[in-house]
């Protein structure tokens, strides 16, 4: 097989289901309400082409419902296309259904040729695999026992071995890696990057644009049946996030509009307090270029800016935020006593700004507390939770906040 | 023909779906494996009671004549029943995985199949032990049945399983059209008795022709008429082809319907 042909081959591809309003599939049901076996047809693929290159891998994206995962079914003939046609070349792995056809009764081993032969192996090509297969999974010690004495995490370990021991020439998964713990992870991690090196064709589907960074040559971004985008994943998965966070903000703002009020809420459920001689009357976020919005990409800068009116002058006025996760852990806080501004004074409605550079929080939601406060702390205004931002990153890093770090490998 | 070339690629899931099969099958039962020889065994003694004390027929030795049409009978009424329900049983696997799908009636026909086998174990041992004797020679002709029973159940296995899976009512009209074409199929009684003018229905029956080769065989110890052969096989080869059509046809929207 030359080295630059295409092994997978998609062109015009469109597929729709028939949404049934009220499916009767009984006799009875056919004869007496014909009527009622209405059903929609749900386009769910418009037409959509890509070829794929041997060794290639690519990530296809998307939001939910978007056709990806219809895509990946298609790949794996599961189901066929309305109308266009797909051809691949080689042998088909999947690791969308981690063992399918597991019998809970007979040993690991037993097992291994069970779902190895659903794969279309052979004995003999089982016979060659088994002891890579045992050792990749770790189950040493356990693989004659009844596979229903395992735990998930062990079955999930002994499926994985096996579906990436075909030897495929074409791999296909969806959503990987949440397989057993940390360790067995970069494990399989490790391997998919080896089989590919080894000229593997590999198909993966996956909200973690992160995972797909790291494995795939090239993104293809899916959007309401559509190929959208297609290019290398660093730039594609951010057009992508660009898209994603554009249309929560639409949410976000029509959901505002919908409430009528921009005006924070009272005292509701205990989540503000104070005296009251200032008041917090709106806050809004910013990009650095001056867009208003909430959401933003791990990296960028925020400029947070809060409108308050002032009912009675307030001497040794304090103004702070703090930074909450959605567990409630703080991130971040302070205010501008702290940070040693002058002394403050409210006299009347005014503005206050703070401008974050380089916001290095994860991705995730984040609450926004905002305080008014008096001297030593006497809550004039305190507002818990009184805003949201979010944040969204492509990089598969986790915890609170990025580190800064540069890696420095001696051999 | 790229349907065989696959379907051979994937012979070994069909030899581990038939090994789970028949070792799962009676799997926590005190009796296990017994049941596969019990079960005909009852129906044989019903049978033999019903129609030789309470309605007498004339037929010697009607146990015997009973017995080698009633275990082909049965394989074949569980290859369709059983059949039918076979790709709607295994819908966690079509729904999530590709395989070719004939895979799935194949096994379960082969599994049927494998236990009319070991039924037949029982049969010759029937035989010897009342010294029915037998003819070796007619006896080699035996196989050549077997697969054109064979052939024939998987067509029809092929064409159930396939139509249940969007027709879900079929599985129990099957209960019902197979106790009909029980009664329509020589088995409990001998085609001698069956009225002239019904006799074209039961030779259009492809059970009528394989059920009376068997009994030639091993109860009248005779080669089988190559004629009757011949048309058992022709319509079961028929069959088989009706029935690998329609289910490729069907068998598109499968992961949909399921």
């Amino acid at each position: 097989m030359a080295e630059n042909e295409n092994v997978i081959e998609v062109k015009d591809v469109t597929k729709s289901f028939k949404v049934y309003l009220d499916k009767g599939s009984q006799l009875k049901e056919r004869l007496l309400f014909r009527k009622r076996s209405r059903y929609e047809e749900r386009k769910v693929l418009r037409g959509i082409s890509f070829s794929v290159k041997k060794g290639e891998a690519i990530g296809l994206i998307g939001h939910n419902g978007c056709g990806k995962s219809t895509t990946l079914k298609l790949l794996t003939r599961i189901m066929y296309p309305d109308s266009g046609s797909i051809k691949m070349q080689g042998r088909v792995s999947s690791l969308i259904e981690l063992g399918a056809g597991f019998h809970p009764d007979m040993s690991g081993r037993e097992n291994i040729y069970t779902n190895a032969a659903i794969f279309g192996l052979n004995k003999k090509e089982i016979d060659s695999r088994i002891q890579s297969i045992i050792d990749f999974s770790e189950l040493k010690d356990f693989i004659d026992n009844p596979v229903r004495t395992y735990s998930s995490g062990m079955y999930m370990r002994l499926a994985f071995s096996v579906a990436i021991n075909v030897d495929a020439d074409i791999l296909l998964i969806d959503e990987i890696l949440a397989v057993g713990d940390a360790n067995f992870q970069s494990k399989c991690f490790n391997k998919l990057r080896e089989i590919k090196s080894q000229g593997t064709t590999i198909v993966i589907v996956s909200h973690s644009l992160g995972q797909i960074e790291q494995i795939c040559d090239r993104s293809i971004w899916i959007h309401e049946g559509l190929i959208k985008a297609e290019g290398p994943p660093k730039e594609i998965d951010l057009e992508y996030l660009d898209y994603m966070s554009r249309k929560i903000q639409d949410r976000n703002k029509k959901s505002e509009e919908a409430d009528g009020t921009e005006e924070p809420a009272e005292n509701k459920d205990g989540k503000r307090w104070g005296s009251g001689e200032a008041r917090i009357k709106r806050i809004r976020s910013f990009a650095s270029d001056g867009t208003e919005q909430s959401v933003f990409r791990v990296g960028e800068d925020i400029r947070l800016v809060v409108d308050y009116t002032v009912k009675k002058p307030v001497q040794d006025a304090v103004i702070g935020f703090g930074i909450f996760d959605m567990n409630g852990v703080q991130c971040y806080g302070t205010n501008t006593r702290i940070d040693k501004l002058p002394e403050l004074t409210l006299t009347k409605d005014g503005t206050a700004e703070v401008i974050m550079k380089n916001v290095q929080l994860l991705s995730g939601e984040y609450m926004i507390d905002i305080a008014i406060e008096q001297g030593e702390g006497i809550p004039v205004d305190y507002y818990r939770q009184a805003y949201k931002i979010q944040m969204l990153s492509a990089y598969g890093d986790a915890g609170i906040a990025r580190v800064d770090h540069t890696w420095n490998l001696q051999r | 023909m790229s349907t065989i070339k696959e379907l051979y690629a994937y012979r070994q899931m069909i030899f581990s779906l038939v090994k789970k099969d028949l070792r799962g099958r009676y799997k926590g039962s005190v009796l296990g494996f017994l049941w596969t020889f019990i079960n005909p065994l009852f129906q044989l003694i019903v049978y033999t009671i019903v129609f030789s004390k309470i309605l007498p027929n004339n037929i010697p030795r009607y146990y015997l004549y009973l017995f080698v049409a009633l275990i082909p009978w049965i394989f074949f009424s569980s290859s369709i029943t059983v059949g039918a329900a076979s790709i709607v049983g295994q819908k966690d696997l079509v729904k999530k995985i590709y395989f070719p799908r004939m895979v799935i009636p194949i096994s379960y026909v082969t599994s049927c199949f494998v236990n009319m086998l070991l039924c037949f174990i029982v049969i010759f041992a029937v035989i010897i032990v009342t010294g029915a004797g037998i003819n070796f020679l007619a006896v080699l002709t035996l196989p050549v049945i077997m697969i054109v029973e064979y052939v024939f159940a998987l067509g029809m296995a092929l064409l159930t399983s396939a139509i249940t899976v969007y027709f879900r009512d079929l599985e129990h009209i099957l209960g019902i059209v197979s106790m009909a074409w029980m009664y329509l199929t020589p088995v409990v009684y001998s085609k001698s008795i069956v009225p002239p003018r019904y006799l074209p229905i039961f030779n259009l029956n492809p059970m009528t022709h394989i059920i009376d080769c068997y009994r030639t065989v091993l109860y009248d110890r005779q080669i089988p008429d190559l004629t009757t052969l011949l048309w058992a096989a022709g319509l079961g080869v028929l069959f088989l082809l009706i029935g690998a059509v329609v289910f490729n046809k069907l068998q598109k929207h499968f992961a949909e319907e399921l």
